[in-house]
């Protein structure tokens, strides 16, 4: 059996003294690293609290949540974001009630609509263009609108790929390999710079859309490789009994093959959609003020010139809160996938 | 007496030489239940997933409760046959995803179009039939190997089929589950379904069938009444495989 090292076993005073403190050169080392990790938290500490100027970020946490967004209308980004955060807890410690269980996935999707239209406007609410979104309400919106495109886009590319029409299968193969072949940021610039001119005058499609366009070509591509990957797990013999049902080939990708294929793949879409979080960031480069972006512009300001650390390090902070959540989630559907069907 | 499967010269062969099917010729009629041996690598298993479909054959005719398939492999045709014929196999094949009873509805509700409610209240009047609805709620992994075996039976009796065939549906169970998934066969075969059971449980075929079809490499070795297959095999074959089944 394989056996790890487990922390556990090292952390109570008898095993510290006969692991750690061993002999004189052990004690040394162990020494010589209690001194490193004290002397590196004493200074981050100092820092923290005594030398870095949190002006910085505490005066303008409106600008980090929302960009630009007009001062009296700072309550809609910030309702999406609640409703967002508030729908999470209750999605991991919130009661059993059956039927909300059962809509929680539309719930979820339904959150979309209701940031689009809370960010646009119309109906009631005055317009608001999306040059003006920014912040995290905009590094929120690309993470979101991209990764639920690309889910089917994957989807079908995967099924694509297994086709048994050639032309279908060279078709989506190629698609595919080249996505992953170009890294991230040229797609993204030939979002930003190159689709205006291939389309005509008229027809303007704003930044942001672009923006998602780019991200979920992209990220497709790498969920089509996931859910492949799912898929050819399956064994042929869930084929043969669907077949022997009678059920035809569209209804056994529907009801055998995608939902499984799904379920194996989820820890690999998790990690897609948290790195997707991350690469949102490239796109301050693109002119587009999400987080980042807004944190370079912050920087800009004469007023807070050269607080670079403060900055970057409330960007972090702020970066991992969200991954963190995104993370929880996930293992939690992870785990009610697998109370479903012990040993799956 | 309607014929149910009529096989007619039935030849496959996966590489060129060595024939899966040599010339099958059979007929079950309605309500009979006929039990194919043989050793493995006979074909005894190709034989039956020819009857749905599952496997193609390169020359002869099939007849399928009155639909006609030869080696074009209808998909049509094939598709008709499905809706009517039950199949039952070797590793229960359940889809682990849904639950029990969502693996019983499938088929009724998408490929019969029953209303859900229909679907799910005959569901649970096989769980009854079969001894296991209590565990309708449960998804397959928490079963046992017998008690999978007999959601199988119930699947593939969900869609009312006139013909039921079971590819080898105890080779993979614990010995002391076997019984449990054999009776609710024998209550089957009482109650007048057509059957083809590809299986070595000699006890079972002695009991139940009406014929005993003997194959080899491919070939139809004989086909006997259990009685006389058991007791005075024709074929000297037929001897040696009983001969080494006995002595397991």
């Amino acid at each position: 059996m394989l056996k790890l090292y487990t922390i556990s076993s090292t952390i109570s005073f008898k095993n510290a003294r006969k692991t750690l403190f061993s002999n004189s050169f052990n004690t040394i080392i162990t020494l010589l690293i209690i001194l490193f990790i004290s002397v590196a938290c004493f200074n981050t500490f100092e820092w923290l609290i005594f030398k870095a100027n949190w002006k910085v970020v505490i005066s303008n946490l409106p600008l980090y949540a929302f960009g630009s967004f007009p001062a009296n209308e700072q309550w809609r980004p910030a309702t999406w974001i609640i409703s967002l955060l508030s729908l999470s807890i209750f999605t991991l410690w919130g009661p059993e009630w059956k039927w909300l269980r059962k809509n929680l996935l539309i719930v979820w999707v339904g959150t979309i609509p209701l940031g689009l239209y809370l960010l646009y406007g119309g109906l009631g609410l005055s317009p608001i263009m999306s040059r003006q979104w920014g912040g995290l309400t905009l590094t929120i919106l690309l993470t979101v609108c991209s990764s639920l495109l690309s889910l089917p886009i994957g989807i079908v590319l995967a099924l694509c790929r297994q086709s048994s029409l050639p032309m279908v299968q060279k078709l989506s193969s190629i698609f595919i390999d080249v996505m992953r072949a170009i890294p991230l940021i040229a797609v993204l610039f030939f979002g930003q710079l190159l689709i205006p001119l291939f389309l005509p005058v008229e027809i303007e499609i704003d930044r942001v859309w672009r923006a998602i366009f780019a991200f979920t070509l992209f990220v497709s591509a790498y969920i089509a490789e996931d859910i492949r990957g799912g898929l050819q797990s399956i064994p042929n013999t869930q084929i043969e009994a669907a077949n022997s049902l009678g059920l035809n080939q569209y209804q056994i990708i529907q009801y055998i093959l995608i939902p499984q294929a799904l379920r194996i793949a989820l820890p690999a879409l998790t990690n897609q959609s948290i790195g997707l979080f991350q690469n949102t960031s490239l796109m301050a480069i693109l002119g587009l003020v999400e987080l980042l972006g807004i944190g370079r512009s912050i920087l800009a300001n004469p007023e807070f010139i050269g607080q670079y650390i403060e900055v970057y390090v409330w960007l972090a902070c702020v970066y991992w809160i969200v991954c963190t959540i995104m993370a929880v989630l996930a293992r939690h559907l992870e785990q009610r996938m697998t109370i479903n069907q012990a040993n799956f | 007496m309607k014929p149910i499967v009529v096989a007619k010269n039935l030849t496959k062969s996966y590489t060129k030489g060595l024939r899966a099917l040599d010339n099958v010729s059979l007929t079950v009629n309605q309500g009979k239940v006929l039990v194919v041996m043989g050793p493995s690598g006979s074909g005894k298993s190709t034989l039956i997933r020819t009857f749905n479909g599952l496997e193609n054959f390169d020359r002869g005719e099939l007849n399928i409760l009155g639909i006609k398939v030869d080696s074009t492999h209808d998909e049509r045709k094939i598709q008709k046959i499905r809706r009517r014929v039950g199949m039952v196999f070797q590793q229960f094949n359940l889809f682990p995803h849904l639950s029990i009873l969502e693996n019983i509805t499938l088929a009724p509700v998408h490929v019969q179009k029953r209303r859900q409610a229909d679907a799910e209240e005959y569901a649970m009047y096989l769980l009854n039939q079969m001894g296991i609805d209590s565990h309708a709620k449960k998804y397959p992994s928490q079963l046992s190997g017998g008690e999978q075996q007999r959601v199988a039976i119930a699947r593939a009796l969900a869609l009312k089929p006139e013909l039921l065939l079971f590819d080898e549906p105890t080779s993979a169970l614990d010995p002391e589950r076997i019984n449990e998934v054999l009776d609710a066969m024998r209550r089957l075969a009482r109650q007048g379904m057509t059957m083809v059971v590809v299986t070595h449980e000699i006890g079972f075929a002695k009991d139940v069938s009406d014929q005993v079809l003997f194959m080899d490499s491919g070939k139809v070795i004989e086909t006997s009444p259990p009685n006389i297959f058991f007791s005075n095999a024709k074929h000297e074959r037929s001897r040696k495989f009983l001969n080494q089944l006995d002595k397991q």
